[in-house]
Order: C-alpha cells, then sequence, then structure tokens
C-alpha cells in the first residue's frame, strides 16, 4: 500500500525495526533502531506491535508526503519537524493527510527521529528484520522521489492525540556520565589508563555512524597489547585501539575485533549514546553489574508503566 | 591437567565470556566450536545467542529472563562433558579463484616480501586448504589460518581504503575471502566471483566453523563462469589427513 513520496531523503534516513537475533554467529550485527525506547513509543502512540518498522532518520533535511491520510508519530531526537507551515506534534499521534509534507528542518536535541506509521513500513524481511544495514548491503538509504509502502495494520485504530506525558520523554542530556562495566579486557590497561578514563570527558569525533564513534580525548595508557586474539565484541563495547581513544559501538558495529575492551555501556545507556552526535562530550561512571541490572528492570518497569497508561 | 581454563567472565550484564587458551590453534578452536554446539542444543529459557570465535565463546542472555549464575553453570556443565561433543563433518570448498596483478594488487609486494616468483606464490597459496576458524567481523567473514609460513608478510603500512568483494589474501597465517567491497590491510593476489555473503539467503553463508576453504587457481574466464555459480556447489567432504 502506496503511503509516501520521498521529497527530501535529508542526511541519511533508513527503515529500523528492533533488529536482528541469533545473527552474531554468521557475523551479521544486531542492527535496528539505535535509539530502541523512541522507537517502541513511536509504535506504542500508534498501537502498533513493538517491532512494526519504522523510520530513522537522522540530523535535518529529511522531507515526505504524505499519498493518502494517514496516522504517524515522531519521537527520537527533536528535528524540528513541520507539517506544511506548522511545527509537527511530537511524542503525539497525529493525522497527516494526503499531500500535506511533513520536513526535519534543523536538529535542536539529540541526532535520530522515529517516524513511524500504523502497520509499519513495508520493505522485505532478510534474515529475520526490516531493518536496513547498509555494509551487509540489506536495505538501502531512502533515495528522493522514492515511494515508501506499509502493511495493512492488524491492530485496532489508533488515537489521534495521544500523547507521551512529559516525565517519560528522554531528555538527551549528556551531563550525566555514561554508566559502564569494566572489562572484558581491562586488564590490558594500567591502572593509571583506567583512571584516565574514567575521569576524563571525551569528545564525539566526527567519525560517528550507526556502526559507533570514536572519541578524542585523553589517551588511555596501555600496559599489553591492545591486539587480542579476535573476539566477539558485544553491542555498547567500548575498545582502545593503540592511540589509546576510546571507540564506543553500536548496533550496526562488526561482531567481531582484535582490540581491548575496557568496558561495555550499561544496557540502559545504549539508547542515549545512540542520539550523541560529533562535538558532543561525555564522561564514563564505572558501575557494578547489580545496579545495571537494577536500572534495566528499572527502564522496562518504566516502559510496562508507560502501556499501561496509553492503553 | 591445567584447570587455568576456561576463564569464564561476564561482559556487560546479559553475557558471558568463556576463554580457552590464549593461543590460535585448531586444538583450542576446537573447544569453542564444542562448547558453542554444546550450548546451542541445550535448552535454556533465555539464553540469545551463542558466539564461538578462535579461542572463547560469547554467550548472550536476557537477564530479566535468567540470571546470570545459571547460565554460568549451564557452561560449566557442557563444559565440564566437552570431549564427548561431537561436532557435524568438516567439508571443503574449493573455490575457483583468479589469480592475476589486476585482481591481485598486493601479488608483487608478496612475491617481493617472500622471495618468491608471482608464480611461486599462487602456486604455494592456492595448494593449501585452509581451516575456517570462525565467522564474523562484517557479512560472514570467515576467518582462514594456516597459511604456510613461506608466504608470512605482514599487513599493508596502511590499509587500502577499497577492496572489491571476492577478493582473496592474506596477512600473516591468516587469509580470507572478502564477502563485500570493503578496506582492508590484507595482501590481496586474487579474487572470486563465487559470492561467499548472500543476505537473502538463510543462512547468509553455507560455510560453517570448521570447515576448509581451498581456492585453486583457474583462469579469468573460468573464474567469472564460477560465478554464476552458488557457493553450495564447490562444497565437498573433507579427508583429514
Amino acid at each position: 500500500m502506496k503511503a509516501f513520496r520521498v521529497l527530501n531523503p535529508g542526511i541519511q534516513t533508513t527503515i529500523q525495526d528492533l533488529g536482528r537475533s541469533d545473527m552474531m554467529k554468521y557475523g551479521i550485527p544486531i542492527s535496528g533502531a539505535t535509539d530502541r525506547r523512541s522507537f517502541l513509543i513511536a509504535n506504542l502512540l500508534l498501537r502498533n506491535r513493538d517491532n512494526v518498522a519504522a523510520l530513522e532518520t537522522t540530523l535535518q533535511g529529511f522531507k515526505l508526503q504524505a499519498l493518502r491520510t494517514i496516522t504517524i508519530s515522531i519521537t527520537g531526537a527533536d528535528l524540528d519537524p513541520w507539517l506544511n507551515d506548522q511545527p509537527a506534534h511530537q511524542w503525539t499521534a497525529f493525522t497527516m493527510k494526503e499531500d500535506e509534507v511533513l520536513h526535519f528542518r534543523k536538529r535542536r536535541r539529540g541526532l535520530r527521529a522515529y517516524v513511524a506509521v500504523q502497520g509499519g513500513f513495508d520493505v522485505p524481511v532478510m534474515l529475520g528484520s526490516r531493518s536496513t544495514y547498509l555494509r551487509g548491503r540489506i536495505g538501502t538509504l531512502l533515495r528522493e522521489g522514492e515511494t515508501l509502502n506499509i502493511c495493512p495494520s492488524d491492530s485496532e485504530a489508533s488515537e489521534e492525540g495521544l500523547t507521551i506525558p512529559q516525565e517519560y520523554r528522554p531528555n538527551f542530556d549528556w551531563t550525566d556520565p555514561i554508566r559502564v562495566l569494566m572489562g572484558p579486557q581491562d586488564d590490558c590497561f594500567t591502572p593509571w589508563g583506567i583512571e584516565t578514563f574514567l575521569n576524563s570527558t571525551y569528545r564525539i569525533s566526527p567519525q560517528c555512524d550507526r556502526q559507533g564513534f570514536r572519541t578524542e580525548g585523553p589517551t588511555i595508557e596501555i600496559a599489553k597489547g591492545p591486539d587480542i586474539i579476535t573476539d566477539p565484541i558485544p553491542p555498547g563495547s567500548i575498545q582502545v585501539p593503540g592511540d589509546g581513544k576510546p571507540i564506543i559501538l553500536l548496533r550496526d558495529a562488526q561482531v567481531t575485533g582484535g582490540y581491548a575492551k575496557i568496558a561495555v555501556v550499561a544496557r540502559v545507556e545504549m539508547d542515549r549514546l545512540g542520539q550523541v552526535m560529533p562535538g558532543d562530550t561525555i564522561r564514563f561512571q564505572r558501575v557494578d553489574r547489580q545496579t545495571a541490572l537494577n536500572l534495566l528492570r528499572e527502564e522496562a518497569h518504566h516502559l510496562d508503566e508507560l502501556k499501561a497508561l496509553l492503553r | 591437567m591445567d584447570d587455568t581454563y576456561p576463564i569464564i567472565r561476564p561482559v556487560g550484564e546479559d553475557s558471558i565470556l568463556v576463554e580457552y587458551e590464549e593461543e590460535v590453534s585448531l586444538e583450542v578452536n576446537r573447544k569453542a566450536r564444542q562448547l558453542a554446539f554444546g550450548l546451542e542444543q541445550a535448552s535454556c529459557p533465555g539464553l540469545e545467542e551463542v558466539i564461538p570465535t578462535y579461542r572463547s565463546v560469547v554467550v548472550y542472555f536476557d537477564p530479566l529472563r535468567v540470571d546470570s549464575e545459571v547460565v554460568r553453570g549451564l557452561i560449566e556443565e557442557v563444559n565440564a562433558h566437552l570431549v564427548e561433543i561431537e561436532l557435524p563433518s568438516p567439508r571443503l570448498f574449493r573455490i575457483p579463484t583468479v589469480y592475476n596483478r589486476t585482481h591481485g594488487p598486493d601479488l608483487d609486494r608478496v612475491a617481493e616480501y617472500t622471495g618468491l616468483t608471482p608464480d611461486e606464490v599462487i602456486q604455494l597459496f592456492s595448494v593449501h586448504a585452509y581451516p575456517v576458524y570462525c565467522l564474523g567481523f562484517i557479512c560472514s567473514l570467515a576467518y582462514l589460518g594456516g597459511v604456510p609460513e613461506a608466504l608470512h608478510v605482514s599487513r599493508l603500512p596502511t590499509p587500502r581504503p577499497f577492496v572489491p568483494g571476492g577478493s582473496v589474501g592474506f596477512a600473516g597465517p591468516q587469509a580470507n575471502i572478502l564477502p563485500v567491497d570493503s578496506p582492508s590491510g590484507f595482501n590481496y593476489i586474487g579474487r572470486t566471483f563465487v559470492a561467499v555473503y548472500d543476505p537473502r539467503e538463510f543462512p547468509p553463508t553455507p560455510i560453517r566453523p570448521g570447515d576448509y576453504i581451498q581456492c585453486p587457481a583457474v583462469s579469468e574466464g573460468e573464474a567469472r563462469m564460477a560465478g554464476e555459480k552458488h557457493l553450495g556447489e564447490f562444497v565437498e567432504g573433507f579427508q583429514s589427513t
């Protein structure tokens, strides 16, 4: 079912869902929405199932025209979306009428916004997911003039005006440090190197995409290596190559590698990290496993609460 | 018996890393593959993914569904019976490859470095079958090992920003066939046109860790004709010697 025409694909717009499972052993990353929570909420607003595919658009410039009257939602980064000549709602379900144009004008906070539609975007399922994975030749960037299809919806009609209360919207603030669990190869670094890592501010370098980002900041002193026998790289790994500057790996990252990993970010920090952009600065804070687990439970509870609220 | 290994340690809050001896050898790699295979057979709710590499295995689980101690216990149990775990029989993929300067930009570099002629380099490389230690990196890249010592050449000082998919090359004892166009620091001496990766299929490559790959030398025309075929057509049972 034709639903939209892409007037301008913007900097980078792809179709994403929750990603691939059980594919890393075949050398395929999980991919999927970089800010999973915002993605889930976009679907929640439309009473879609969790895993229904949405658009992930980056920075600015994305412009699309509705080819039919359709209910959508926008979540994630604030990229100043406009519907024709009016600011568009964010974190709220609303109707786009046939021929209306949605335009993301300028980044204000965060990096990646989500556009969900009832039923979800219709592209072939590859290796169990509709998520685009550019390096793996799965899906492509959206192109100018392209028509986007949606799947027929199997859920009940969505409610225009359904909205997320302010306290459930992320603020994309990086003053709080990114919580990390040390290891698995923190023994490749000197105690001074670990101190440097935990007490310095790192600036996100221009090399920043869905695979991850490099950082600029104080050099982390290496005790041995940093080359190790190639082993798996969990998403959220912080690896330190020979130049001593941490590289943070996101959901499209290679699944194996040979640099020592000083730490892995707590699961609950993945969404926030998916919204940092070049020039932002971050710090790291060590937490223990139990704390990370409690945070994860809290977040799951938070999302359940929101689901109940919107029902 | 050395009971230092395996080392079992948590990674983040949702995975466990199991490490066998710190070396690249088929003997150690076999343990990692056996453990992964054993864990795949075990039924444990909340267990999500098991990924074997050279000497280690990472086990992912949903920490909200299963306690990490339960997963650790399962790992220890499977490890205790490792020797009894029968792996699938290895297979040999013989993938027709064209070797020349056009498709192998590093052929002369390797020849110079090793003191062999380009023809000797091709002959020596293409006659051997290389074991697949693991799949990973991107697009089901098979990590191959066992390149003869006479061919050991270090990586390029600066990686090439673009190497075409299908390129066949090596560095040190490692070799690979690039699944897709990619930057790489390996020394590439030839190319195959047989697709080693296809995301429209499941699994995206028929190659499994434990299999062997040989890249016999053929003419450009034969290599291109082979490219019309599916990788599965080049598989043979492997007779270990």
